[in-house]
């Protein structure tokens, strides 16, 4: 693995007084450049994982480096150079798709000439350049995505965490992603992805299976299926979690 | 398949039942659809359930009394029985001093009337209330010189009782007059008497309009800026937008008075139209300066806002949030003295009072409106709304989220 940028060690979140232990004892190394997929079902801890990775929700205990600092005490340094597309879109529908993504620009101090440069290189990418003055609440699912992902990419962020960044995409527009998703690797962006579509896993330079709040299983995708005897990474998972449907 | 109707009772019932189903899920709601009714008839009933009482008045009581001037015959102190009168009377509490004290008083808003008895306010009254009854008597042996005197027309006799009121408040004013005439009445029947009413600030009588817009200008800038601050900034964390925040360099302070900031105007923009509207169309009075209304009007929006946006911390959705502001607004309504003197409440609620906003901004901006006050006459009040905007400011500060919070 080239230069570590996303360590967590033993890495605990107890909801509800107890009630729930949405990550327990989550270790993962996430190298610099990779597109590392965090797979799972719903509910499996996935989400609670990246909020704790960016410093949005603080575990209950447990150690995270992000670009060598301390999260969550030396977050305000790191969230400066990364960028996060949650689940849901978390977009102002009011406003248009450029007025969003110069919102969050200005969150970064983007210059406005840097900004302008960025938007019109990003908006013909993401075939968001005819839309650029339509209102958010005006736009499909898959261009709001788009837009989405635009937001946090915009300031150049070194890490890019997607949190079910392809969940009710055409597959078409998630061949696309991909696509372009390992081209923004190729300049050096690690890309931490989640979702709960097993054979994006396949996609990924290496995959950390999770279940019931637990990696039970990580690494790239040639490794797990070798070691598993299993032709795709949705098998080792229907293995690993011995065909059980859990209420998670 | 039997045809849909085009009207169905059946599908009216599931949305009604959906509703009721949805609210009965929100505690929060729910409480308050009982806690909020609750509260706002108990503080309706006791602040409006009284009378107007209370009102501090000045009496200067210069008679000297009359006597008729033949051997033990009485003497008549009527000064004293209207201010024994008066001192018994609820609706006023009565000081006794000199008149320019009085009039000092009135000016700077300790007292909401000076009242002057004569000093031949007694012989005068006594003249012109018995001169026409004694002239039936027939020939009884009356002094000379009380035969030189009610050979006058009894009308000239009448006492003159000047009396200078705040004139800003039309129900504090009829109070006093009230009790006015009550003791007037008791002490000496009707008629006699002519009030000589000067009034404070301009020596007008104000309209019910003039009055009552600068209590409208205080609460619709603590219901409106409270509703729309609250639907804006609970908006935001249940759109799912906040939890990206929390992932970008945007601090909690930061987010804080990005929010303040746009409200503000949204309140000064709302400031303009009133006062636009009121000076504008209505020819509302505004003696004093314009741009210490306004900025007292800023401030004043400014403590709203940042109360705003502490109380979204505890809002769960939008309909939640919007249920705080009439929760805030109507009890400040009761209590400011928007409807009638906080003097009127018991003692225990006039201290409540004195811890809400309005019940400062009302002062404020019925000072500058109506009676022309400036900064030095409205310092205290500044200093509390002030007070006020940074404490909520700090209660904000303290409770606005930068983290997912589970």
């Amino acid at each position: 693995m080239d230069e570590t940028v996303i360590e967590a060690s033993n890495l605990v979140k107890i909801y509800k007084e107890g009630q729930i232990r949405a990550v327990d004892m989550l270790n993962l190394r996430i190298g610099k450049g990779e597109i590392y997929a965090l797979i799972g079902a719903n509910g499996s801890g996935k989400s609670t994982t990246i909020n704790m990775l960016t410093g949005s929700l603080f575990p209950t205990s447990g150690a995270i480096k992000v670009l060598g600092f301390e999260i969550p005490q030396k977050r305000r340094i790191v969230t400066s150079q990364i960028g996060v597309a949650p689940q849901e879109y978390a977009l102002y529908s009011d406003l248009t798709v450029e007025q969003n993504i110069w919102f969050f620009a200005k969150l970064y101090e983007m210059k406005q000439k840097e900004f302008e440069k960025r938007l019109n290189e990003f908006l013909p990418i993401l075939k968001l350049d005819e839309r650029r003055k339509t209102a958010v609440s005006n736009l499909s699912g898959g261009m709001k995505r788009r837009v989405s992902i635009a937001c946090a990419l915009i300031h150049k962020p070194k890490i890019v965490f997607f949190d079910e960044a392809t969940v009710g995409i055409d597959p078409v527009l998630r061949a696309f992603f991909w696509d372009y998703f390992r081209s923004l690797t190729k300049a050096g962006l690690t890309i931490v992805i989640t979702s709960h579509v097993m054979d994006e896993a396949e996609r990924a330079d290496r995959i950390g299976l999770m279940r019931a709040g637990k990696l039970i299983e990580q690494g790239t995708p040639a490794e797990i299926k070798r070691r598993h005897g299993a032709s795709s990474i949705e098998e080792v998972f229907i293995k690993l979690s011995s065909g059980e449907t859990v209420d998670e | 398949m039997s045809k849909q109707k085009r009207f169905s009772f059946q599908r009216v019932g599931a949305v009604s039942w959906r509703v009721l189903k949805q609210i009965s899920r929100d505690r929060r709601t729910l409480g308050m659809m009982i806690a909020m009714p609750a509260v706002i008839m108990l503080i309706f009933g006791f602040a409006l359930g009284g009378q107007v009482k209370h009102l501090p008045i000045l009496v200067d009581n210069q008679d000297s009394g009359f006597s008729v001037g033949v051997a033990s015959s009485p003497s008549f102190h009527f000064g004293d029985s209207i201010v024994s009168s008066l001192d018994q009377d609820d609706r006023v509490k009565v000081t006794l001093g000199s008149f320019d004290e009085g009039i000092r008083g009135v000016e700077n808003g300790t007292y909401y009337a000076a009242i002057s008895i004569p000093s031949n306010f007694s012989q005068s009254l006594f003249l012109s209330q018995t001169s026409q009854s004694l002239q039936h008597l027939g020939n009884i042996s009356l002094p000379l010189g009380v035969k030189q005197i009610l050979s006058v027309n009894s009308t000239s006799l009448n006492a003159t009782v000047p009396i200078y009121l705040d004139g800003t408040k039309p129900a504090n004013e009829a109070s006093i007059l009230g009790a006015l005439q009550s003791a007037l009445q008791g002490a000496f029947g009707s008629g006699g008497v002519t009030l000589d009413k000067q009034f404070a600030f301009g020596n007008v009588e104000y309209s019910g309009l003039d009055v009552s817009i600068p209590s409208v200008i205080a609460f619709v800038l603590t219901f409106l800026v409270l509703l729309i601050s609250l639907i804006i900034v609970s908006r935001e964390s249940t759109s799912g937008v906040l939890s990206r925040l929390y992932a970008t360099p945007l601090s909690a302070i930061e987010r804080l008075l990005g929010y303040s900031l746009a409200l503000l105007l949204l309140g000064i923009i709302m400031v303009s139209v009133i006062l636009g509207i009121g000076i504008g169309a209505f020819g509302v009075v505004v003696r004093g300066s314009i741009f210490l209304l306004f900025f007292g009007a800023v401030l004043y929006a400014l403590a709203h806002v940042f109360l705003a946006v502490f109380l979204s911390n505890f809002a769960k959705n939008e309909l939640q949030a919007v249920q705080m502001a009439p929760l805030i607004a109507l009890p400040s309504m009761a209590l400011s003295g928007m409807l009638i003197p906080v003097s009127t409440f018991p003692d225990w609620v006039q201290t409540i009072a004195k811890f809400i906003p309005m019940y400062y901004g009302n002062r404020v901006f019925e000072g500058i409106m109506l009676k022309g006050y400036g900064i030095s006459n409205l310092a205290p009040e500044f200093a509390v709304i002030g007070g006020i905007a940074l404490l909520f400011f700090v209660l904000a500060v303290s409770t606005v989220k930068d983290r997912i919070t589970a």
